[in-house]
C-alpha cells in the first residue's frame, strides 16, 4: 500500500504544472481552515471606512468593500463557502452520475435506454439558467445552491461512468462473480466500480471546478445566500463601483481564477497519476 | 474700463451662460424648442410587470404608463396645479361638491373622442373602487353634466388640495371607458398596449428590453409632443446605465440610474447633468417594516428597540454616499406643507436597544433573544446593503437575523401577497398630500392583500384611522396641518413602519436633452414638452 501511494506520488509529481496547482489547492484549504483564527469576527461586519484601497492600512490588507467591510477576511471565509460548494456539490453529481451511469451499463435493455434519455435531457437544459430556475424556486440557500450545481454536473459523470463499465461488465472476472453467485449490487460496487472509477474521480475533480464558477455566478447575479461570505457575491457587490473602486472585484476574481486553474491542474494531475497507459510515458 | 479687454468679456459673458445653466438647467430653454428626434430613457429601477398597473403597481409601471395616460391636472414644481385634461376644477361654497370643465377636443388614440363620461366612468369604476381607495371614500356620485362638465358630489366636505392632489396624483390617471366598460381593468390585456389621450402611443413592448412609443399626431395640444419617438429600455444594474450614458446610448435617466459614486465622474464633463429637481410630489424613502402578524412585532416596545438599534446616519453617508438623509417620523422632509419635527425620534444607540428589549420581555438566552427573518426587497442595489447592515446592527444586540434578497417579483410576492417575512427592507413615494399615498401604509383599510406597497404590516390601530378619516374632511388648511401632526406623532411613536432615510433622487440627463425635471413629479409626467437640442 504504501510503495502503491509514493508511486501514485512520483507519478502525480512529474507533472510539474499539476504540483503547482495541489499546492495552490492546498493553500486554499489551508486558508479555509484557519480564517476563524485568522479572523475572528464575522466577516461581513463593519469594521472600518468604506473603499480603503489594499496595502494601504494593515489592518486591512485587501482593502474594505462599499459597506467597511474587511475584505482579507471575506476572502477567507469565502474560501470555504467556495470549498465546501464545490466538494458537496462534486460529490452529490458523482454520487448521482456513478449510480445512474452504472445501472445504465450493467443492466442494459430498456433499463439503459430511459436512464440515457433521461440523462440527455438534463444536457439538454442549459447549465447555468438551469442551476438559477432552481435556486430561484428552492431559495436563497447555500445548501440549495450546493444541490442545483450537483443535479446539473452530474450527466458527463453518468456517461462517463456508462461507458467504463460497459467495457468491463463482460470481462471474464465478472463473469467468474457471477459464476460464483455473487449479487448484482456486488458486483456493481464492489468489483467493476473501483476498475472504472480512476477516470471518474478525474472528472469529478474538475466538476469542483465547475461549482466554483456556478456557485460565483449565482452569487454575481445576487440569487446567493446573503448570510454567507462569497467570492462571487463579494464581485457582485463591486460592480457598481467597478469605474472607481475595481479592486472590490479584481481582489475575489483573482482567487476565483486562481482556485479554479489549480482544480483543473490537479486534475489533469490526477489524469496523468491514475491513468494506466501514460504511467511510463 | 479700458483694461477690460475682449478677452476678458467673452470669458465673463461665457461663464455667466454657463452658470445660468448649472444653476438652472430646467430653465436654459429660452430658445425655440426643436422638434423631432428620438429619446432613450430610462429609470434607475428594472422593467415592470405591465406597462399600466391600474391598482397601482410601483414606479416602474407608474414611469412607463403616464406617457400615455394623463390626469386632469398637473403639479408644478412650486406646488401648484395646473390644468391638463380639465380646464378648471371649483369647489362648491359647503365643499360637498366640484365642477370639472374639461378641455374640448382631446381624442383618444384610437380616435374616439374623451368625453365627460369617460370622467364619469374612471371616477365610479376605476378611482374609486381601484386606484384611489380610501381617498374617494366621501364620494357619492358623478354627474356628466353636458358632455365637458362633470359634478362630483360628496358626502362630507373635501379638501380642495387633498382633492386636487388626488387627480394630480398617481392615482388619477383617465382611461377609456369604450375599452374598459364593462371588463375587469385590473386583468385586461390592454394594460399591455394602453391607450390613452397623452402625446405618446404604444407602439411595442419588447420584454427584457424596451418599450417603444411613437408621437400622438392627433394631440390636443397641436405643437406637442416635440419628440418624434420614446423609448423606455431597462437596464438591470447601475453600472451599465452608467456606460450606456459614456457611450451615447442613453439620453435621460430618473430615479438614481447610475451608481451614486459615478454622478460627479459624469457630470465633471458637462456633458451629462444631474438634476434633483422634479421629486416633490414623490418623495423615496426606504422603509423598516415589522409585521404585526408575528407576536412579538406586535409589540411596541419591541418595535421601539429595534429602531434604536439602527444607525441611520451610517445608512445615508456609506450606502447613499450622503444622498439621503435619516428620516423624521413618517413625513419626507422635503415635504414644505406637512414636515414636522414634533415626533418621537430613536436616535442610534444599541445599549439603550438592548435594555429596552431586556424589558420588553426578550432577554439574551443562549446567545440570541430571538430569531429574525429579514426581507430586503430586491428592486434597488442599496436595499441589499441595508438589509446587509441592519442584519449587523440587529445582531450586535443579540438577535439572530436570516437575510434574504429576492428578485423584484419575489419580493413584492413575499411583503404584499403573502405577507411572509419579519421584518421587511421596502421603499415608496409619497405625495406632498398625506392622504392616502402615506397614510394608507397605517391605517386599517390601507390593508389590501396583494397591492403593492399598501400596509403590508397589517398594522391597525382605531385612534389612527380616526385621525386620518377627520384629515380626509377637514377642509381648514391650518386645521389638517395640525391632523397631520397627530398622524405624524401616532405613527412615528408606534412605528409598525418607519421610514430609515428619506432619499434625495437624481434625474441624469444628457445637456441636450431640455424641459425636462419641471414638475413636481416628472417621472410621471407625460414629457410632451421635453426636446432635443440636436
Amino acid at each position: 500500500m504504501l510503495t502503491l501511494t509514493v508511486d501514485f506520488a512520483r507519478r502525480f509529481a512529474r507533472n510539474r504544472a499539476a504540483l503547482v496547482g495541489f499546492v495552490l489547492v492546498v493553500v486554499v484549504i489551508g486558508v479555509a481552515v484557519a480564517a476563524p483564527w485568522m479572523f475572528p469576527r464575522n466577516p461581513l461586519r463593519i469594521v472600518g471606512r468604506p473603499e480603503i484601497w489594499p496595502f494601504v492600512n494593515p489592518r486591512y490588507p485587501l482593502g474594505t468593500d462599499s459597506l467597511g467591510r474587511d475584505i482579507a477576511a471575506m476572502i477567507a471565509y469565502g474560501a470555504r463557502t467556495t470549498l465546501l460548494i464545490g466538494l458537496c456539490a462534486s460529490l452529490t453529481a458523482t454520487i448521482i452520475g456513478i449510480t445512474v451511469g452504472a445501472t445504465a451499463a450493467y443492466f442494459g435493455g430498456w433499463v439503459d435506454e430511459v436512464l440515457m434519455r433521461f440523462t440527455e435531457l438534463f444536457q439538454t437544459i442549459p447549465n447555468l439558467i438551469f442551476v438559477l430556475t432552481i435556486v430561484s424556486i428552492l431559495g436563497q440557500k447555500i445548501e440549495y445552491v450546493t444541490i442545483a450545481v450537483g443535479i446539473v454536473s452530474w450527466n458527463p459523470i453518468a456517461r462517463l461512468t456508462r461507458a467504463e463499465f460497459l467495457s468491463l461488465r463482460d470481462r471474464e472476472f465478472v463473469q467468474a462473480c457471477r459464476a460464483m453467485g455473487m449479487g448484482n449490487l456486488r458486483i456493481m460496487f464492489g468489483e467493476i466500480l473501483p476498475n472504472a472509477l480512476p477516470p471518474v474521480i478525474v472528472l469529478s475533480s474538475l466538476v469542483i471546478a465547475g461549482a466554483v464558477l456556478f456557485e460565483s455566478a449565482v452569487s454575481f447575479l445576487g440569487l446567493g445566500d446573503p448570510n454567507v461570505s462569497s467570492w462571487g457575491r463579494l464581485i457582485g457587490d463591486g460592480r457598481t463601483l467597478i469605474r472607481t473602486s475595481w479592486y472590490i472585484c479584481a481582489v475575489p476574481g483573482v482567487a476565483i481564477m486562481l482556485t479554479v486553474l489549480a482544480l483543473n491542474l490537479v486534475g489533469d494531475g490526477l489524469n496523468d497519476a491514475l491513468n494506466p497507459k501514460l504511467r511510463d510515458r | 474700463m479700458n483694461r477690460f479687454s475682449r478677452r476678458d468679456f467673452l470669458m465673463t459673458s461665457a461663464g455667466a451662460a454657463l452658470a445660468t445653466r448649472l444653476i438652472d438647467p430646467a430653465r436654459a430653454d429660452v430658445e425655440a424648442p426643436k422638434r423631432g428626434g428620438t429619446l432613450i430613457a430610462t429609470w434607475g429601477g428594472l422593467e415592470p410587470q405591465s406597462l399600466f398597473v391600474p391598482a397601482g403597481g410601483g414606479s416602474s409601471p407608474y414611469f412607463t404608463s403616464t406617457k400615455v395616460h394623463e390626469r386632469l391636472l398637473r403639479f408644478t414644481v412650486d406646488l401648484k396645479f395646473e390644468p391638463v385634461l380639465a380646464l378648471e376644477i371649483k369647489p362648491a361654497a359647503d365643499f360637498r361638491s366640484y365642477t370639472i370643465k374639461l378641455r374640448d377636443g382631446v381624442t383618444w388614440h384610437d380616435g374616439k373622442p374623451f368625453t365627460a363620461d369617460d370622467v364619469v366612468f374612471n371616477v365610479m369604476e376605476y378611482w374609486k373602487p381601484i386606484s384611489a381607495g380610501v381617498s374617494l371614500d366621501a364620494l357619492e356620485s358623478a354627474e356628466a353634466t353636458d358632455p365637458l362638465t362633470v359634478v362630483l358630489k360628496f358626502k362630507a366636505p373635501v379638501p380642495e388640495f387633498f382633492l386636487k392632489s388626488v387627480l394630480a396624483g398617481k392615482s388619477g390617471l383617465i382611461i377609456p371607458k369604450h375599452i374598459y366598460a364593462g371588463s375587469n381593468i385590473i386583468t385586461n390585456p390592454i394594460n399591455n398596449t394602453p391607450v390613452g389621450t397623452g402625446p405618446f402611443k404604444v407602439k411595442e413592448w419588447v420584454r427584457g428590453s424596451h418599450v417603444e412609443y411613437l408621437r400622438n399626431d392627433k394631440y390636443w395640444n397641436p405643437s406637442l409632443p416635440y419628440l418624434d419617438r420614446l423609448v423606455i429600455r431597462w437596464w438591470r444594474d447601475p453600472a451599465s446605465r452608467s456606460a450606456a450614458f459614456e457611450a451615447g446610448q442613453l439620453d435621460i435617466g430618473t430615479f438614481n440610474p447610475i451608481p451614486i459614486p459615478d454622478i460627479d465622474r459624469l457630470a465633471k464633463g458637462g456633458k451629462i447633468i444631474a438634476e434633483t429637481k422634479g421629486y416633490s410630489n414623490s418623495a423615496w424613502v426606504a422603509t423598516i417594516e415589522f409585521n404585526q402578524r408575528r407576536e412579538i412585532f406586535n409589540k411596541r416596545e419591541v418595535r421601539q428597540a429595534l429602531m434604536q438599534a439602527i444607525d441611520r446616519q451610517f445608512i445615508a453617508d456609506t450606502i447613499f454616499f450622503g444622498r439621503a438623509q435619516p428620516s423624521v417620523g413618517a413625513i419626507h422632509s422635503s415635504n414644505s406643507i406637512f414636515f414636522t419635527k414634533d415626533v418621537q425620534d430613536y436616535p442610534f444607540d444599541s445599549k439603550k436597544a438592548a435594555k429596552l428589549l431586556d424589558a420588553a420581555g426578550y432577554p439574551v438566552k443562549g446567545g440570541s433573544r430571538f430569531k429574525l427573518n429579514l426581507v430586503s426587497a430586491g428592486w434597488f442595489e442599496e436595499n441589499e446593503k441595508i438589509g446587509q447592515y441592519i442584519k449587523q446592527a440587529f445582531e450586535d444586540i443579540d438577535i439572530t437575523v436570516d437575510l434574504v434578497v429576492p428578485d423584484r417579483a419575489t419580493s413584492l410576492k413575499r411583503i404584499y401577497t403573502d405577507y411572509d417575512y419579519d421584518v421587511a427592507i421596502s421603499n415608496n413615494s409619497g405625495s406632498v398630500e398625506l392622504i392616502p399615498s402615506t397614510t394608507e401604509f397605517y391605517t386599517t383599510d390601507g390593508i389590501v392583500k396583494g397591492a403593492a406597497f399598501r400596509n403590508a404590516t397589517g398594522y391597525s390601530n382605531p385612534k389612527l384611522d380616526e385621525v386620518v378619516a377627520r384629515m380626509a374632511v377637514e377642509t381648514d388648511e391650518r386645521k389638517r396641518i395640525a391632523l397631520a401632526g397627530d398622524f405624524d406623532r401616532l405613527a412615528s411613536s408606534e412605528a409598525p413602519l418607519l421610514p430609515l432615510v428619506d432619499l434625495e433622487p437624481v434625474t441624469i440627463a444628457r445637456s441636450d436633452v431640455r424641459n425636462h425635471s419641471t414638475t413636481a413629479d416628472f417621472m410621471g409626467e407625460s414629457w410632451a414638452e421635453l426636446w432635443l437640442d440636436r
